[in-house]
């Protein structure tokens, strides 16, 4: 008994070397990789303060064009949401596996997959390019990018909810449809409701940099400003965006803990 | 009727039940008793159409039960069960648990924008007040103790106007003392509307009291169908086997 405890003791161990081995030859490909030199870090620090000095004083006669602006990100973050919330309801059911059968929700979980995978920097590229610039390919290269990830959220928030009452609610004669807008939905509505509020935060910060591209929103003005070396008022853009940012995952977090 | 059933969780696993003949006729207050694992659960979950049958012939309410084929709505709301863990949607209201019980008989579109005929809610509200939950008709079921959310289940039951109503272990996950109130609430309940009661339990002295028939299983085969007069030590002995008996006698006789 003894033996055999010190044998996998002894195997563990191992396992454990070996795991620290594999992560610092990680570290030194990475490094590598990437000319990672502290050194040139330290050379570029009196240009990191030059730059955050002339940042001060911020030029606040931009204060208006960037809140307007940045109300703008706000709205494609939240239309982008909803449109994203609504497909993600929809493919979300289809890809549970409790509620379809294999050949539905395995082609719909990779189809979910294959939308992470999209960087949203191309996507926003794509519709740009096909819609125009605006606001519009903003809100739509949001609401596809988001579903990749809220669509599995919802997927699994469905498959964690308990069998009992979903086939309680098949044995007294309800529809799958009635089973799933009594049972599943009214089980899971929390989880469902907390995966949006926190896929609204992500994409808020996500459409802060659509602008970059021509997908509305502050984004253009902070490439505008830094092209053309006005870091007084990227200051001013920074601040406003900072403020809108953390008051709207205050406000997100405040909702999720109430949710139960 | 049952006839020749047979049936498997998987199409190579083992054969879970082997029924050759079980008739039940309409009204009948039926308990079934065995050991744990012996089939009890997976029998009513056959007739309610939850499993359904690989072989065999298998008709319910006059309906034939076709092997790997799902009942259709009509037939499921005839059979109401009553669960062992309740099987409550547990952030529903009280009401909104018992009202679930109508679903069988509401529009199938019209609900699902909560918009239920007045006859469904009137049900509904008459089997809260049956089972004397009218007070908390407005709690979250998981706001409710064991007792109560059984009796929430019951009422699911009696608003689905069910012909037969199945009870799989409803006392096991309760309280003891609450015993007497569940079954005889089933009881009354089912002789009020001239259904058939058909209820799965491990007490055979609570058999005795609330049944006129015992059907006994063992090994996923009926080895007692008497009235439950003659559940004797001997026939308890036949159907739980002797060292279990031995065991479990001092609670169970």
């Amino acid at each position: 008994m003894a033996t055999a405890r010190m044998e996998v003791r002894r195997r563990h161990g191992y396992g454990s070397a070996a795991s620290f081995v594999i992560l610092i030859l990680l570290i030194a490909w990475a490094w590598r990789g990437t000319e990672f030199e502290p050194a040139k870090l330290t050379e570029s620090l009196p240009r990191l303060a030059e730059f955050l000095g002339r940042m001060v004083p911020p030029d606040l006669t931009v204060a208006e064009t960037v809140a307007v602006s940045t109300v703008e990100t706000l709205q494609i973050a939240f239309l982008g949401t909803v449109l994203s919330a609504i497909a993600s309801l929809f493919l979300g059911l289809l890809a549970a596996a409790n509620l379809t059968p294999p050949w539905v929700h395995q082609p719909v979980k990779w189809l979910l997959g294959a939308l992470r995978g999209i960087p949203v920097i191309l996507l926003a590229l794509i519709f740009v390019s096909t819609i125009g610039l605006g606001p519009l390919p903003g809100v739509i290269t949001i609401a596809v990018h988001a579903t990749g990830m809220l669509g599995k959220f919802y997927a699994e928030a469905f498959e964690s909810a308990r069998p009992g009452p979903l086939e309680a609610l098949e044995g007294v004669g309800a529809t799958w449809a009635q089973k799933i807008r009594f049972g599943a939905l009214t089980q899971v509505a929390p989880d469902l409701a907390r995966d949006t509020l926190f896929r609204f935060e992500l994409n808020l910060r996500e459409s802060l940099v659509l602008g970059l591209v021509g997908a509305g929103g502050i984004g253009f003005y902070i490439q505008l400003y830094i092209r053309a070396f006005q870091y007084d008022k990227v200051a001013t853009l920074t601040v406003v965006v900072l403020v809108m940012v953390i008051a709207l995952e205050q406000l997100s977090v405040w909702i999720r803990r109430r949710l139960r | 009727m049952l006839r020749d059933v047979r049936f498997r969780y998987a199409k190579d696993g083992p054969l879970v039940l082997a029924i050759d003949h079980l008739a039940i006729d309409r009204g009948e207050r039926i308990a079934v008793v065995g050991p744990s694992g012996s089939g009890k659960t997976t029998l009513l979950r056959l007739l309610n159409g939850s499993l359904r049958v690989a072989s065999g012939e298998a008709v319910v309410l006059g309906q034939q039960l076709l092997p790997g084929r799902r009942q259709g709505r009509e037939q499921r709301r005839r059979v109401g069960m009553v669960y062992q863990d309740f099987a409550l949607v547990e952030r529903a209201s009280v009401f909104d648990n018992v009202l679930y019980g109508r679903l069988g008989h509401a529009h199938p579109w019209l609900s699902l924008i909560g918009h239920f005929a007045a006859e469904d809610l009137a049900r509904a509200w008459a089997a809260v007040c049956e089972v004397g939950l009218q007070d908390q008709s407005d709690q979250r079921a998981d706001a409710l103790s064991g007792g109560q959310r059984q009796r929430v289940a019951i009422a699911r039951v009696l608003a689905q106007e069910p012909e037969i109503i199945l009870a799989d272990e409803p006392i096991s996950n309760l309280d003891p003392a609450l015993t007497e109130g569940i079954l005889g609430l089933l009881v009354a309940a089912s002789e009020r509307r001239g259904a058939t009661l058909i209820t799965s339990l491990h007490q055979p002295q609570l058999a005795r009291q609330y049944a006129e028939r015992a059907i006994g299983i063992s090994g996923g085969r009926v080895v007692f169908d008497r009235p439950v007069s003659q559940l004797t030590p001997q026939a308890l002995r036949g159907i739980y086997g002797a060292t279990l008996v031995g065991e479990a006698q001092p609670h169970m006789v």
